[in-house]
C-alpha cells in the first residue's frame, strides 16, 4: 500500500519541481526575449529594414565586433595561458595569480570603468607616461579593447583550470614516451582535451564583451561613430525615447549570442555522439 | 646492453628517494621492481624513462648514457597504472599516434595498426573510443600503444592493478607471453609479490629508495637476504625466535619429538589449511598444511600437538622414489 502510494507523490514533487524551473525560467529569461523580438518585429519588415540601415547602429556593431576580434583572442591565450601555469607549476605567486583573476568578476562594472579612466587617462597615474609616448588609451578604440579584456578576464580560465586538473598529465606524458615535442603535445593533445572547455570560455567570452555596458561607458566616453559601441547605441536610443531603434539594436546582439549558443550546442553534441568526450 | 642503473639517486624536496640505486637488467629479460607502497618503484621506473631527472647517477639503455636525453629520444614505451588513453582518439587512433609522429606514411600506419590490434587481440575495436572499453580492453590498447614505435625498452607502471582478480590473472600470463613473443626488455613495477613471481624472470625487491635483493624468484623466495624480503616474499611464523615460512613447520602426534603447542583455530581455505596453535609461553605460532595432511590428520581446536620442522626434501630422493 505505502510503496504504491509513495510513487505517484514522487513523480507530482518532481513535476511540480520542474513546473517551478520552468516557470522560473521563463519569467527570468523566456519572457523579455520574446518581448523584444515582439517590439522589433512588431511595426512589420519595413520600418524593420531602415532601423538595421541606421548608419549609427550599423557603426557600432562594426565597432563591438572589432572590439570582440581583438579582445576575445587575447583573452583565450591569456586565459589558457595562464590555467596551464596555475595547474602545472602551482606556487604562491599562482595562488596570488588565481585570485587576481577573479577580481573583473566580483567588482562591480561602473568600478572597474573608473579605475581604468584614473589609471589610464592622459592626465592619469599610468596613463600620463603613456601620453607622452603618444598613446592614448581612455576615449579610444584600445581604450575599449583593454576594457572588454578586464571584464571579461576570467571566463576562460574559470573553464579550463578544473578540466586541466582533472585531465593529469599522464597523457601528454605518454605522447613525449611516443616521440612527440612540446609543441606537437600542445596542439595535438592538451589543446584537444581541453577544447570544449576553451570553446565554452569562448562563448562566455564574447557573450560578456558584446553586452558590455557601464566600464565601457565610462572608458569609451561615449562618441557616436567614433567610440561607441552597439550596446551604448542602444542605452542612448532608450534614453532618447527612440525606443524602437533601441529594440532593434537588442534583437541584433541577442541574435548573435542564441547564434553562438546554439553552434556550440550542436558541436558539443555532436562530438559527444562520436567519442563520448566532452567537457564544461 | 639492456638497461644499466649506475648510482641513481633522487630527492623530493629534502626527501632521498632514490638511495644509491644499481642494477643491470639483462637484454630481453622481464625484471618485476617489487617493493612497498612508497619505497620509490615508480620513481625509479619514470626516471629511466626519462619523465623525472635525476639528482645523482647515471642511466644507460643498451649501453648509451640517456641521463640526459629527454623522454621522447629514449626509445622506451610507457604504461601508465590509469593507462593515460588519449581519450580524444579512437582506439586505432591511439595506436597510431607514435607512428604518426614518426612520420610513417598513412597506408603503412594503417597496415602496422592492423597488425598490432591483432597482436592485443583488439582487431575489433579499432573505432571504438577508449570510454567504450573495459579495463582489460583499455590496458591492452595501452600496450599496443607503447609497442607500435618499436621501442627498445617497455616500462609497465602496476599495469594489472587496476583491474579485478579475473582479468588480472588473464592478462598477467598474456602479457608474460607477448613478451617472451615480441622478446622486449621490460620492467613491471608490482606491489604484489606473487603477480611479481608469476610473471618476471628477475625480481628487484625494494624498500625505501634502496635495493633489498636481486634474483630469480626461486631463489630470492627460498634464499632471503634480509628479513625484509623473507617478510615480503610471504608469510613468516616465528618459533623460538626463528623466522619460519609457515609451510616448513608440520604437526605431529604428541608423543613424537617437537616442541609443545595446542591448536586453537583452524582455518580451511581450499588447497590449504591454516593451524593457528599457542605454545607454553604464549606465542601463537601458525602452521600450514595442504588439504590432504589435513585430511589425514583432522587437527581440532582444543587438541595437543608437536610442532615439527619439516626436513627439506631432497631433490635427487625424490626423482629416486618417483
Ligand atoms: N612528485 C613528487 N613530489 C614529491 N614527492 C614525491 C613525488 N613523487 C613521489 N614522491 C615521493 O617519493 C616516494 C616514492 O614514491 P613512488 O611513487 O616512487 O613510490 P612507489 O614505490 O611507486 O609507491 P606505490 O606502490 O604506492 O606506487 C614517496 O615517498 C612519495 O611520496
Ligand atoms: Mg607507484
Amino acid at each position: 500500500m505505502k510503496r504504491r502510494s509513495t510513487r505517484p507523490r514522487a513523480a507530482a514533487g518532481t513535476l511540480s519541481v520542474r513546473i517551478i524551473v520552468l516557470i522560473y525560467v521563463g519569467v527570468l529569461v523566456g519572457a523579455p526575449i520574446v518581448f523584444v523580438f515582439q517590439q522589433t518585429f512588431a511595426p512589420g519588415w519595413h520600418a524593420l529594414l531602415s532601423a538595421i540601415q541606421d548608419p549609427q547602429m550599423d557603426f557600432a556593431l562594426g565597432l563591438t565586433a572589432k572590439v570582440a576580434a581583438v579582445a576575445v583572442p587575447l583573452n583565450v591565450i591569456f586565459g589558457v595561458g595562464a590555467s596551464l601555469w596555475i595547474v602545472r607549476h602551482p606556487s604562491r605567486f599562482t595562488r596570488v595569480l588565481d585570485t587576481l583573476i577573479d577580481i573583473p568578476l566580483a567588482v562591480s562594472p561602473i568600478i572597474i570603468g573608473l579605475m581604468l579612466e584614473l589609471t589610464y587617462a592622459s592626465n592619469g597615474w599610468f596613463g600620463s607616461s603613456l601620453a607622452k609616448l603618444g598613446w592614448q588609451i581612455i576615449f579610444s578604440f584600445w581604450g575599449l579593447v583593454l576594457c572588454s579584456a578586464f571584464v571579461s578576464l576570467p571566463l576562460v580560465s574559470r573553464q579550463v583550470v578544473p578540466l586541466l586538473r582533472e585531465v593529469g598529465t599522464h597523457q601528454e606524458q605518454t605522447a613525449a614516451t611516443l616521440g612527440a615535442g612540446p609543441v606537437r603535445i600542445f596542439f595535438t593533445i592538451t589543446m584537444r582535451s581541453i577544447s570544449w572547455a576553451t570553446a565554452y570560455g569562448v562563448t562566455l567570452t564574447l557573450a560578456r564583451v558584446i553586452g558590455e555596458y557601464g566600464a565601457v561607458l565610462i572608458v569609451s566616453g561615449n562618441i557616436a561613430f567614433v567610440t561607441q559601441t552597439l550596446t551604448l547605441d542602444i542605452g542612448e536610443n532608450f534614453d532618447s525615447q527612440n525606443s524602437y531603434q533601441g529594440f532593434v539594436g537588442a534583437s541584433v546582439l541577442m541574435a548573435v549570442s542564441l547564434v553562438v549558443l546554439i553552434f556550440l550546442g550542436i558541436a558539443r553534441n555532436r562530438e559527444r555522439r562520436r567519442s563520448g568526450y566532452h567537457a564544461a | 646492453m639492456g638497461i644499466t642503473l649506475h648510482d641513481v639517486t633522487k630527492y623530493f624536496g629534502p626527501d632521498l628517494v632514490l638511495d644509491g640505486i644499481n642494477d643491470e637488467v639483462p637484454n630481453g629479460s622481464m625484471t618485476a621492481l617489487l617493493g612497498p607502497s612508497g619505497s620509490g618503484k615508480s620513481t625509479l621506473l619514470r626516471i629511466i624513462a626519462g619523465l623525472n631527472t635525476l639528482d645523482g647517477g647515471h642511466v644507460e639503455i643498451n649501453g648509451v648514457d640517456v641521463s640526459n636525453v629527454p623522454a621522447r629520444k629514449r626509445r622506451i614505451g610507457f604504461c601508465f597504472q590509469d593507462y593515460a588513453p588519449f581519450r580524444h582518439l579512437s582506439v586505432a587512433g591511439n595506436v597510431a599516434y607514435g607512428l604518426k609522429v614518426q612520420g610513417v606514411a598513412r597506408a603503412q600506419r594503417r597496415k602496422e595498426v592492423d597488425d598490432l590490434l591483432s597482436l592485443v587481440r583488439l582487431e575489433t575495436f579499432a573505432d571504438r573510443y577508449p570510454h567504450q572499453l573495459s579495463g582489460g580492453q583499455r590496458q591492452r590498447m595501452a600496450l599496443a600503444r607503447a609497442l607500435a614505435v618499436k621501442p627498445d625498452v617497455l616500462l609497465l607502471d602496476e599495469p594489472f592493478a587496476a583491474l579485478d582478480a579475473q582479468v588480472r590473472s588473464e592478462l598477467r600470463s598474456w602479457v608474460r607471453s607477448l613478451q617472451r613473443e615480441v622478446g622486449i626488455t621490460t620492467i613491471l613495477v608490482t606491489h604484489d609479490q606473487s603477480e611479481a613471481m608469476e610473471v618476471a624472470d628477475r625480481l628487484v625487491i625494494m624498500n625505501a629508495g634502496k635495493i633489498e635483493q636481486v634474483g630469480r624468484p626461486d631463489d630470492v623466495y627460498d634464499a632471503p637476504a634480509t628479513d625484509f624480503v623473507r617478510r615480503f616474499l610471504g608469510p613468516v611464523t616465528t618459533l623460538d625466535d626463528v623466522e619460519y615460512r609457515p609451510h616448513e613447520l608440520t604437526l605431529a602426534p604428541i608423543d613424537e619429538a617437537g616442541l609443545d603447542a595446542m591448536i586453537i583455530d583452524v582455518v580451511r581455505l581450499g588447497f590449504e589449511v591454516r593451524v593457528v596453535l599457542v605454545r607454553p609461553d604464549g606465542t601463537t605460532p601458525w602452521v600450514q598444511l595442504t588439504h590432504d595432511e589435513a585430511q589425514m590428520r583432522d587437527p581440532q581446536i582444543g587438541e595437543s600437538v608437536r610442532i615439527q620442522v619439516r626436513p627439506p626434501l631432497r631433490p635427487s630422493a625424490v626423482l629416486l622414489e618417483a
